[in-house]
């Protein structure tokens, strides 16, 4: 009976250690997430090579082009605006920048967290940067890479989207304009071939994510209790 | 092959020894994907022929070990 009880727990961890991989894939299970570099958590190298040889594997993109519905939860509480993972959820003066890092096999396709109208949609930065830390590159007073800043009104004050382009990155398509009124989990845009996405908070907003989460563009609600800044 | 699936009173070191190798290679089989630059097809090829000759050895142990 002993050994039966032993075979079990052994095969309960087992089966454990399989299911989380499952429900974590493409990002790596967290069981071994802690001792992987950032870089080393899907297989780059193959991306690299598809970049270098100027093209992709058919089944690539058209996983790459899906663009599936999403269903918005009730309520007023602030949405992801892309799928990934958040990285980081720091604040820099006022201002809390939820840095989401989307994955080759994320979904691609950007949505508005709230609803409310356009202001202003700007492009910055003039290099396709590579590497950690780029998210942070527009604080640092340094070269930015590739983005376009979404800022939309609401009623509880102004919330403003990130689209930021990496090294394998070609163009980010926005396809709202100053002006428009759009609504809650609304398509924004996309980033071709592009990995980061900064949702930019008031510092006041409560988070409902931490570090390590991962969310789903216009479906997981990330903060709320927004007010206004800038 | 009934001491294979059961055995007095517990599973049989068989069957128990075929789950836990699959799920374990399978493990090891997602962190040698990231960490290696490596074509899929290959690597799954790789994945499948290591599967198979894990469980001939197993199934030949449990073979010579029953005799």
């Amino acid at each position: 009976m002993t050994i039966l009880g032993l075979q079990i727990v052994i095969l309960c961890l087992v089966a454990a250690a399989v299911v989380l991989w499952a429900l974590y894939f493409p990002y790596p299970s967290p069981l071994i997430r802690r001792w992987l570099p950032p870089r080393k958590r899907w297989p780059e190298a193959q991306i690299r090579t598809w970049l270098k040889q100027g093209g992709f594997q058919r089944a690539f993109l058209r996983h790459f082009y899906s663009d599936p519905e999403r269903i918005a939860p009730p309520g007023n509480s602030m949405l992801a605006p892309a799928d990934g993972l958040v990285t980081s959820a720091e604040k820099h003066g006022g201002v809390r920048y939820l840095v989401i890092a989307l994955s080759f096999w994320d979904m691609h396709v950007q949505r508005s967290p709230v609803s409310g109208r356009v202001i202003s949609v700007e492009s910055y930065g003039d290099g396709f940067m590579d590497g950690e830390g780029r998210e942070f590159a527009f604080l640092r007073e340094k070269p930015c890479p590739v983005q376009k800043r979404l800022v939309i009104a609401t009623d509880a004050g102004r919330v403003a989207v990130r689209l930021i382009t990496s090294l394998a990155a070609r163009r980010i398509e926005t396809w709202v304009r100053a002006g428009e009124q759009i609504e809650r989990g609304q398509r924004i845009g996309r980033i071709l071939l592009g990995s980061t996405v900064v949702l930019e908070l008031p510092a006041a907003a409560s988070l409902l994510v931490r570090t390590g989460d991962r969310v789903w563009a216009g479906e997981t609600a990330v903060a709320e209790g927004a007010t206004s800044h800038e | 092959m009934s001491d294979f699936l059961w055995s007095s009173g517990h599973l049989g070191w068989g069957v128990f020894a075929l789950a836990v190798f699959t799920g374990l290679w399978w493990l090891l089989g997602d962190l040698y994907w990231r960490l290696r630059s490596i074509r899929i097809g290959r690597f799954l090829v790789a994945l499948a022929i290591g599967w198979v000759i894990g469980v001939g050895l197993i199934l030949l142990g449990f073979h010579i070990g029953s005799r």
